[in-house]
């Protein structure tokens, strides 16, 4: 098949940066995107151009390294699927394709199509740490956890911090991230005892990083490459709201 | 975090908006309770006019209450949209097909009904309340051709705004399910089944009356 790409360049997040076209011929429809792109750059090389910068590392769809617009959508056309898993039979010969990088204030742009996530690093990290008693093993299954919760957790955990979220909402909120990062360890007995402080950083640090606010269209959870549901955002208020109550009646 | 923190922060301000919505949404089915008496006959809509104003200063308070939650309401959201315009680097890029019309929409339907509001207390509010002269009910100002549903351009107008409105509560209360953490909860079903009764059946309420008394009464 043949393609007609699209692609962003930009040299760096101080830079303009702007649209280039691209043509290959006779791409096997049986290669991944990422391959596609691959194959694009060692084009590139050859002729003594500046190959697309892009993001990849585990090429398993579990890692959260690859992720930029095809076509408008985060991921590209295909529900549940991260760049990497995404082939190129799921377009048609002679496509147009267009190729822009994750667009938030909050992303600033590398190069190309690769962006700067470590707000979300900062949001995580700003979460503290879970308190565990440290020494010997102990039994595995001697904390029980209700089988409904265990699995409403391994969904939320099952975030990979891509940024489709963000780059899916209207006001590049990282509500969806946040909320499942914060799910994830409410609803394990683990994560109780910093609770109330956990949410209060991840929110206050969300708000800090200059992410917009949630306008609950859903658009993220339509695009998440995990199916991080819209329960995990509803989940997200509710731990802030425990928590200004809890705070109003603890007094330190 | 201090209230003012709470208040302040994205969630916060947006469990504000959720509350003042809501509130206003309960006072927006009372209202339509109120106008309803039109259909009843002249003598029952004014008999239940002159019962709310014998009610005197209660209802001043509870004017005062329902501006504030409308202020409020506005306030809050129009420093959310500056906050989410500020977050996009390209206010163009994001998934369109995955967002309704309806949230895309919010803040420009909620702007026109505000101006909506402010047109409908310069006419019914302040005619009923300041301005009423000898002679003319309550019933003759809501139908007649000044500021009433007799002007075709003001039946138009109301029910434009009232059929916005509707469309802004559709996505106001889906929003507020999440913002409120109703959603994923096992009132979730019950929440939705009510909402429909104020973002479809209520605004249909309000709409009823200028069709009737604007246009239908006219032709039958």
């Amino acid at each position: 098949m043949n393609i007609n790409l699209k692609i962003w360049r930009q040299k760096s997040n101080t830079n303009e940066g702007k649209l280039h076209d691209y043509r290959l011929e006779n791409v096997d429809p049986n290669i991944s995107f990422l391959e596609m792109l691959d194959i694009l750059n060692n084009k590139l090389i050859k002729e003594q151009q500046d190959p697309v910068a892009f993001d990849h590392d585990c090429r398993e769809g579990i890692c959260g390294s690859c992720g930029f617009m095809i076509n408008g959508r985060p991921h590209g056309p295909q529900k549940a699927t991260t760049v990497c898993q995404l082939h190129m039979r799921s377009f048609n010969d002679e496509d147009d394709i267009l190729l822009e990088p994750f667009r938030a204030k909050s992303f600033g742009v590398i190069k190309d199509l690769s962006v700067d996530r470590q707000s979300f690093d900062r949001i995580i990290s700003s979460a503290g740490f879970v308190s565990v008693d440290t020494g010997e093993a102990s039994e595995a299954n001697k904390i029980s956890i209700d089988k409904n919760n265990a699995d409403e957790a391994f969904l939320s955990a099952a975030c990979i911090g891509c940024g489709a979220c963000v780059a899916a909402c209207k006001n590049s909120s990282a509500m969806l991230f946040t909320s499942a990062k914060v799910s994830h360890l409410a609803l394990l007995p683990q994560g109780q005892k910093e609770k109330t402080e956990r949410v209060n950083k991840m929110v206050a640090t969300m708000d800090a990083e200059g992410f917009g606010a949630c306008t609950n269209t859903g658009a993220c959870s339509a695009e998440c490459p995990k199916e991080i549901g819209q329960t995990n955002i509803a989940r997200l208020n509710r731990e802030f709201v425990k928590a200004q109550v809890s705070n109003l009646f603890e007094k330190k | 975090m201090s209230i003012f923190q709470i208040l302040t922060s994205s969630i916060g301000r947006k469990i504000l908006m959720a509350i003042t919505g809501l509130l206003l949404s309960f006072f927006m089915a009372f209202h339509l309770f109120g106008n309803l008496f039109l259909f009843v006959g002249e003598a029952a809509f004014n008999g239940y006019v002159q019962k709310l104003h014998k009610l005197g200063f209660l209802i001043r308070i509870a004017e005062f209450f329902l501006l504030t939650f409308v202020l409020s309401h506005a306030y809050s959201g129009i420093l959310l949209w500056w906050k989410n315009r500020k977050a996009k680097k390209n206010v163009d890029s994001y998934s369109k097909e995955n967002t309704s019309s309806a949230a895309r929409y919010a803040a420009f339907t909620g702007s026109f009904i505000f101006i909506f509001l402010v047109t409908h207390w310069a006419t019914f509010w302040y005619k009923f309340n300041f301005d009423m002269q000898q002679g003319i009910t309550y019933y003759d100002v809501v139908l007649g051709s000044e500021v009433g549903f007799a002007n075709p351009f003001f039946s138009v107008f109301y029910i434009v705004a009232i059929a916005l409105l509707g469309y802004h509560l559709k996505h106001g209360f889906s929003s507020a399910g999440q913002t409120l953490g109703i959603v994923g909860t096992e009132y979730e079903k019950l929440y939705n089944n009510l909402s429909i009764i104020f973002w479809f059946w209520i605004p249909l309420g309000f709409i009823s009356i200028p069709v009737w008394f604007g246009f239908l009464v006219r032709i039958i």
